[in-house]
């Protein structure tokens, strides 16, 4: 229990009665006692860890958190060395206190904001300065002067999102059955080699075991393919972080694939082979689905067990129509609840359900109780601690620097290029594939070709051939319409 | 023409394509507009089945490049279109009046070039009905943050600075020559005149310097050497683009692209209009000279680049550097540049060596080794990405006859534009021959 946590700020979600940390009440007391070791004040640390939080949040700015703790950091350790801003010592720190130091100066400076900008937007067409300008702006977007059919490319921040939807993906159960990539297919009728749900089996160098990487479309917060969008067809939705794509939008330019560092997307080159008809939608034009107030779309989609649009009426769900762009949804229909699925659900962690192997876990990952977060506390939990680890040397003197002990568990995580700056929000349980590990096609346990599906689509690992087997057929095609 | 030392240039020289057509000009737009024609049945022809008429492909597990020709050609005809203007401003800007009678066409090949650079986009979009509406719709908020978005653009923007550019120096040439040029286009040249009076000629003057001087500022910070280089150099998860060398090279590229270009306009109507005594050897010469400087540019800036791959490098962009070094498209396009330089490098050494016809050669050389480089760049970038573990997914990229004969289509296209336009308007400024405007009168009929 945190009794000491005597703070009545308001509160952060993650704060339950007993812990304001995501990892529960155990693990903070695992903390206090560390910290009761050293030297230092555990009451400051612990009132600083419950902030820390909050600040990566967003409910708490960095000059906040600065000033509030300044000048008893300089009490215990007699000097503040936390990076922040150069000039923090002409600052005033007591009116940083009380308000945001940012919102202080937004008093100011952004009273002609609104007008300002506005008129620099007219401007843009003709002039060129708004590349700085643009650089500028990207990151501070008034949502109010957006219309409605543009959509944005970050989720909301925390406190105003309802969801944000993500994976932990245990590739340490993954035996490579690609129950999940069949899933995926029979739930939004993509063609043959579009395999929005990909699995690599790979060799690694280090490891004679075979290895397999679940690579759906991560779903970046910081979404790389959303930002170059040049029509924002490719958007983050706002509410819940889903990274879609409006197919009644895109141009087709595949500028989002190009920028994805994942491999993710997959264009609609010629005709889908499951025809429209066949998809579960509403029978209408996107235009009337949108028109619709927002109770009765809802329950003309929910009646239609519409697996097609999201709630915004927005055509972004099941496979796209030619020309343009498609990918791994995360089941947006299911999650504004209007199929028989339920929401929080997605198809390929069905199929991986139903085959026993429950190695994908999605949920919202804003929530502590969600499916991927008390998986992921419950796999570290089961890992052994880093210090029973260290007792099992039966003699610690004999290494000159005895392991240090370590704040997280020993169980391997992690994001994929992560330091590409995406903020994916799937995560990996198990080893990292390395820097020269090669995919090996001829050990997949189970071939893609195998596979079979509701629509009777063949389904294959290398898109490319079949493309091209597409192109040589209409190119057959080509000639005979010269002559005509 | 066998006089051609003693003639001096003079008007009647420049309006000599307006009035007399000969049947070479006739077979030349019959084969370019036979050869736009098969392309534009092809291009229909994507448009009804897709482009899976291609041979692109999805990048990743597809095994494929989702960008290739296209792009490729889109860049290279960027580039010739930025190079020529960058050409013309200076000429304007620096008095370097030896090439002032390559000024104009410089301008027209430039409005050309950019066409063909719009069409490339329209025809590489998979769904080319909604590049009004979509762009526009977010135009206000995706200028924040696309790149495509800034290329659009700076090229709407440069197509309407050079249009404005022709229009304004077109009008003094036009008052000047009007009674000589045929009556049948006078509506055009009265559209060309609206509101002219010969007090605007020193303003107009003024404006066209304050035009080239725009140009020549921004041409490096935002054309070749910026907007159209940061679609690729500002994705950092394709190590064949990443990096700031980009913006210089792309620059290169541009001008040495251009060059070629002006000096092959320069070489055919020289030979169809006996204009030895304008387009001189001193002139052709120079612009050759020109050509070697940015050809060494471009040379230079690509061992850059393979030096950085190579030492050192990271396991990624060592990958992609290898790949590159070993294609035959890439050596092709080195090698073609080294003799270019040799032949460059050897008629300064020894004017005997130059001949106009070597420096076409050269300029088609150039040409070919530019476009080869850039469609191999956009191909290796999607080929060798960061994220490794696609390299065993087999796949392969070579444009398919859909793609080429958009090459060939465009070119053709460019060609008639720049037909029609020596039919309309002079293509060589009228002040590049005044100071010879003594035999006037008699010239005139």
């Amino acid at each position: 229990m945190s009794a000491d946590d005597t703070n009545d700020e308001s509160k952060h979600p993650y704060e339950t009665e007993d812990s304001f940390h995501p990892l529960g009440a155990e693990w903070e007391d695992q903390m206090r006692d560390e910290l009761e070791d050293t030297e230092f004040d555990a009451d400051l640390g612990m009132e600083m860890a419950r902030d820390a939080q909050r600040l990566v949040a967003g409910e708490l700015s960095e000059e906040e958190f600065y000033a509030e703790y300044h000048e008893d950091i300089e009490d215990e350790f007699e000097v503040d060395e936390r990076p922040v801003f150069d000039d923090i010592d002409d600052v005033d720190l007591d009116a940083a206190e009380d308000e945001s130091m940012l919102e202080s100066l937004t008093d100011v400076d952004f009273e002609n904001e609104d007008t300002s900008r506005r008129e620099m937007m007219k401007k843009m067409g003709a002039g060129a300065a708004f590349l700085g300008y643009g650089a500028y702006a990207t990151y501070d977007q008034d949502d109010e002067q957006i219309p409605e059919n543009v959509s944005g490319i970050r989720p909301a921040d925390k406190d105003e999102r309802e969801h944000r939807w993500g994976m932990v993906i245990d590739l340490e159960r993954c035996d490579g059955c690609l129950s999940c990539v069949t899933g995926c297919i029979n739930e939004n009728g993509t063609s043959t080699g579009a395999n929005w749900m990909y699995v690599f089996t790979y060799d690694d160098e280090d490891t004679d075991q075979q290895n397999f990487l679940v690579r759906p479309c991560q779903h970046c917060s910081n979404a790389p393919c959303a930002k170059v969008c040049p029509v924002r067809a490719r958007h983050v939705r706002s509410k819940d972080g889903l990274v879609l794509t409006d197919y009644e939008i895109c141009i087709g330019c595949r500028y989002c694939q190009v920028a994805c560092p994942y491999g993710v997307n997959y264009f609609q080159w010629g005709e889908p082979d499951v025809p429209m008809s066949d998809l579960e939608n509403l029978e209408m034009r996107p235009e009337e689905v949108r028109s619709l107030d927002e109770e009765e779309r809802h329950k003309k989609l929910s009646e239609a067990n519409d697996h097609v649009y999201d709630e915004r009426g927005r055509w972004t769900d099941s496979r796209p129509p030619k020309g343009v762009m498609g990918k791994c949804t995360m089941c947006p229909s299911r999650q504004d609840g209007h199929t028989d699925n339920p929401k929080g659900t997605v198809a390929c962690q069905d199929a991986c359900d139903e085959a026993g192997m429950s190695a994908i876990h999605f949920g919202d990952l804003d929530d502590p109780e969600s499916r991927p977060n008390t998986y992921l506390e419950r796999r570290q939990e089961v890992e052994e601690s880093p210090k029973e680890k260290s007792e099992k040397f039966e003699d610690a003197e004999d290494y000159e620097q005895p392991p240090a002990p370590h704040p997280v568990s020993q169980l391997p995580t992690f994001k994929l290029l992560e330091d590409l700056n995406t903020e994916p929000n799937v995560t990996y349980i198990g080893n990292q594939p390395g820097a020269n590990a090669t995919e090996t096609p001829e050990e997949r346990p189970v071939p893609y070709e195998s596979l079979s599906n509701d629509w009777g689509v063949k389904v294959v690992a290398e898109r490319k051939e079949h493309l091209d087997y597409g192109a040589r057929a209409n190119g057959g095609l080509e000639e005979g319409e010269g002559e005509a | 023409m066998a006089t051609k030392e003693q003639k001096e240039p003079e008007p009647a020289d420049i309006i000599r394509p307006i009035l007399n057509t000969s049947k070479w000009w006739y077979i030349g737009f019959g084969a370019a507009a036979a050869v736009a024609l098969v392309w534009l049945a092809a291009f229909g022809f994507q448009l009804q089945e897709g482009l899976i008429v291609t041979n692109l492909a999805d990048w990743g597990s597809g095994g494929g490049v989702t960008w290739g020709l296209y792009i490729g050609a889109f860049i290279w005809w960027v580039g010739i279109a930025h190079g020529g203007i960058i050409l013309s401003a200076a000429v304007r800007l620096f008095g370097m009046t030896k090439y002032q009678p390559v000024a104009r066409m410089a301008e027209l090949l430039t409005l050309s070039a950019l066409a063909m650079a719009g069409l490339y986009i329209v025809v590489h979009m998979g769904r080319p009905d909604r590049l009004v509406t979509s762009v526009v719709n977010a135009y206000p908020w995706t200028v924040q943050t696309s790149p495509l978005a800034w290329d659009v653009t700076v090229i709407t923007l440069y197509f309407v600075m050079t249009a404005t550019y022709i229009g304004l120096t077109l009008r003094y040439d036009t008052y000047q020559l009007r009674d000589r040029l045929p009556d049948i286009l006078s509506p055009l040249y009265s559209v060309v005149l609206i509101g002219y009076s010969e007090k605007e000629d020193e303003v107009i003057e003024r404006m066209v310097w304050w035009l080239a001087l725009g140009i020549i500022v921004m041409a490096p910070l935002l054309l070749h050497g910026g907007v159209i280089p940061w679609l690729f150099s500002l994705i950092p998860s394709m190590p064949g683009w990443d990096g700031a060398i980009q913006g210089p090279q792309f620059l290169s590229i541009a001008l040495t692209s251009a060059l070629s270009g002006v000096i092959i306009l320069a070489y055919s109507t020289r030979i169809a209009y006996d204009w030895d005594h304008i387009f001189t050897d001193r002139v052709v010469r120079g612009l050759t000279n020109w050509l070697g400087i940015f050809s060494l540019m471009f040379v230079w800036l690509q061992l850059q680049q393979v030096i950085n791959g190579l030492f050192a490098a990271h396991v990624r962009p060592e990958v992609v550097m290898t790949a590159k070094l070993a294609n035959p498209v890439y050596q092709m396009a080195i090698g073609i540049m080294a003799v270019v330089l040799a032949y460059i490098f050897a008629q300064a050494v020894k004017p005997s060596v130059f001949s106009q016809t070597r420096s076409l050669i050269a300029s088609f050389g150039v040409l070919i080794a530019t476009l080869s480089e850039k469609i191999l760049f956009v191909y290796e970038g999607l080929a060798y990405p960061q994220f490794g573990l696609y390299d065993q997914v087999p796949g392969h990229y070579t444009p398919s006859l859909v793609e080429l004969s958009s090459l060939a289509g465009t070119v053709a296209l460019c060609a008639i534009i720049f037909m029609v336009i020596l039919k309309l308007f002079p293509v060589i400024e009228l002040h590049a021959v005044e100071g010879h405007d003594d035999h006037d009168e008699e010239v005139s009929s």
